[in-house]
């Protein structure tokens, strides 16, 4: 790879874990052949709740942060619990002591303590055609569909690197080729509310690690980010485009692309294939973590209706700082507004065993990363069911 | 033996191979504290990476693995270097973490538990010292959908009785493709051949010597064999029938490399 005097001497001279920041992003462009580095405006960083990396992902970021800081804006991924309510959420202090220890490391570092999946939200939104290094799948697809930023998925230690470095590997998504369609999806549904999941968990089994040409509807950027989170869940997709509503979709080479349909039926059958628990132990709102649109919605819909069994929304700690009303309402309606965590990501395994949710990416991921059943239904439906 | 393999993480090490022919993942097939092998798909359950050239097609599973990777190597209980077929980065970082010396794309199926193998991360190659090379090329002839098998007589040197394609030794510097050509026409007889292809070559494991099949693809027109000496029979087969038939060493790749040319 060729490199710039300043990254060779990162390289050979730099601190400890500048070298080593070199060096993981030569072993990742090595192995996709880039032919260099690219200087990124921001990175994101996976990695960071104890559940999901353990005691040896903690062991690393402390060493690690002896000496890394990283040399552009850096936002990470959410803990795994909200550490100023996890007394009351019953987890035990071993989990919550080693969170705060990463979640430390990570400041150390000199990252902002966003502990966010969508820092899109919180005012991170790298322009058209800025090339950044983000980990989290749900958060490149938004970036790279949405947006127009360019990205790959990056892996956890990688994307750290990167905000290391301020360069990452130029190959795949940041090049014009690699952001060009693989097949058409044609999809013969309006969709509303969770069909924007639906969509995602269909296209994204059906693509696996192409990049889809969406036809067929249309959807805010609201929708998208739930249409993206499901597809990068189910699929290895970290971008699509849609006729009409994504940037890149007007100048995307699509003649002689192979077409696929997706129909109600399809959708149906994927709302039953991750549907199955039947009496939901709680209910889980989030993931990716809401906007202040939808945390207002979302209090407004439980101010109707409140239920009886305990509901867990998601959000970052900037939008649940900004919108004290409607959590006051959820949180006087027996609800809890947890910040800096998420729904897959979040310890509730000690606690329950079929969650309740309307996100595609959490019906996905439940089952394995916190051995739930689930019931996967819109939101009003079960705030009904629950009532 | 030198193979030449592609350098993922730089640095130099030698130790014997321990060697899982599936997928490896770290989270969950290796005790993080002492570097003990768990999977038992691997062959390899209860063996200590320490020390040992680690040898898997590819990495799988949890992006944790790299940090596994790491504390194994601080702990001194990870391998010396590791040698994949085809690398990810899951295990790319957590070797460039821990320091480990790191190649693949190498045809791992012809390395043994207990090889002696040289790895440079640094130059992309591994070395086997105990191994002997053999460069031979194999000729896959190809009719309406059917390749050519033929089975080997009693006088040829090795793999008597076994089922093969047309094949023989590259002599010296010879060209691999001007020697597979000359090859059909003696022990065919067919002359009217159109080259269609060539593969990257197959490592075959035959004791202490590794064959080193280069492959190609002719089509021809004519059925009418005429065999040499060296074979007893031939057939015309379809190529998902050669697992029935008793071969040499890997013929299934070897035709593999050359019909799918991208797996």
């Amino acid at each position: 790879m060729r490199l710039t005097r300043a990254q060779r001497h990162l390289l050979d001279d730099g601190t400890g874990s500048q070298r080593k920041a070199m060096q993981i992003l030569l072993a990742v462009g090595r192995l996709a052949d880039a032919p260099r580095l690219i200087p990124i405006t921001s990175a994101h960083v996976s990695g960071v709740s104890y559940k999901m990396i353990g005691d040896p992902g903690l062991e690393f970021l402390e060493d690690f942060a002896r000496d890394a800081r990283v040399s552009v804006p850096t936002t990470v991924n959410p803990l795994g619990t909200d550490l100023g309510q996890w007394q009351a959420l019953g987890v035990p202090p071993t989990f919550a002591e080693k969170q705060g220890r990463i979640a430390r490391a990570y400041e150390a570092m000199g990252v902002r303590r966003s502990f966010t999946c969508t820092p899109y939200l919180i005012g991170v939104r790298p322009t058209f055609g800025e090339h950044v290094a983000w980990a989290e799948s749900s958060a490149v697809c938004f970036a790279n569909s949405v947006l127009g930023a360019r990205t790959n998925r990056e892996g956890g230690p990688a994307a750290l690197a990167a905000a290391i470095v301020g360069a990452t590997p130029e190959h795949g998504l940041h090049t014009d080729e690699g952001r060009e369609p693989t097949v058409i999806v044609k999809v013969g549904v309006k969709p509303r509310g969770i069909d924007y999941s639906l969509i995602g968990l269909v296209a994204g089994e059906r693509v696996g690690d192409g990049l889809p040409f969406f036809r067929g509807f249309r959807g805010t950027e609201g929708d998208l980010k739930w249409l993206g989170a499901a597809l990068a869940s189910s699929g290895a997709c970290a971008m699509f485009h849609l006729e009409g509503v994504t940037p890149e979709a007007r100048r995307a080479r699509v003649k002689g692309l192979k077409s696929i349909a997706i129909t109600q039926g399809d959708l149906a059958a994927a709302k039953r294939a991750h549907t199955d628990g039947t009496e939901a132990e709680m209910i889980g709102i989030g993931s990716p973590q809401l906007s202040s649109d939808e945390l207002r919605e979302v209090a407004r819909l439980i101010d109707r209706a409140p239920p009886r069994i305990p509901v867990w929304v998601f959000t970052s700690r900037v939008v649940r700082d900004a919108n004290q009303e409607a959590v006051g309402i959820i949180e006087s309606r027996g609800g809890r507004v947890l910040a800096d965590t998420c729904l897959e990501v979040t310890l509730l395994e000690h606690r329950f065993g079929t969650v309740a949710t309307p996100s595609g990416k959490g019906a996905y991921y439940l089952p394995s990363l916190s051995r739930q059943k689930v019931v996967f239904e819109e939101l009003e439906v079960l705030l009904e069911r629950y009532a | 033996m030198r193979i030449r393999a592609r350098g993922i993480v730089p640095g130099q090490a030698s130790g014997f191979a321990l060697v899982s022919l599936a997928p490896f993942s770290f989270v969950g097939g290796v005790d993080p504290a002492t570097g003990s092998i768990l999977n038992g798909a691997t062959g390899s359950t209860g063996e200590r990476l320490d020390g040992r050239v680690f040898v898997f097609p590819a990495g799988k599973g949890s992006t944790v693995g790299s940090y596994v990777l790491y504390g194994l190597g601080k702990r001194g209980h990870g391998p010396v270097a590791i040698v994949n077929r085809r690398a990810d980065s899951v295990v790319a970082v957590g070797a460039t973490l821990a320091g480990i010396p790191m190649v693949d794309r190498v045809d791992v199926g012809c390395l043994r538990a207990g090889d002696r193998v040289v790895v440079d991360g640094s130059r992309g190659t591994i070395e086997l010292p105990d191994i002997r090379a053999k460069r031979v090329v194999t000729a896959i002839l190809r009719n309406r959908g059917r390749i050519l098998i033929v089975r080997r007589s009693e006088k040829v040197g090795t793999f008597q009785g076994k089922w093969s394609a047309i094949s023989g030794r590259i002599e010296g510097r010879e060209d691999p493709k001007r020697r597979a050509i000359v090859e059909v026409r003696e022990e065919t007889g067919i002359r009217a051949i159109t080259f269609r292809g060539a593969g990257d070559p197959v490592l075959a494991r035959d004791g202490t010597t590794i064959y080193v099949v280069h492959p190609f693809l002719f089509d021809t027109s004519n059925r009418r064999v005429r065999l040499d000496w060296e074979n007893v029979e031939h057939r015309w087969v379809r190529p998902e029938e050669l697992e029935r038939f008793e071969s040499v060493p890997r013929l299934v790749d070897v035709v593999a490399a050359v019909l799918q040319p991208s797996a």
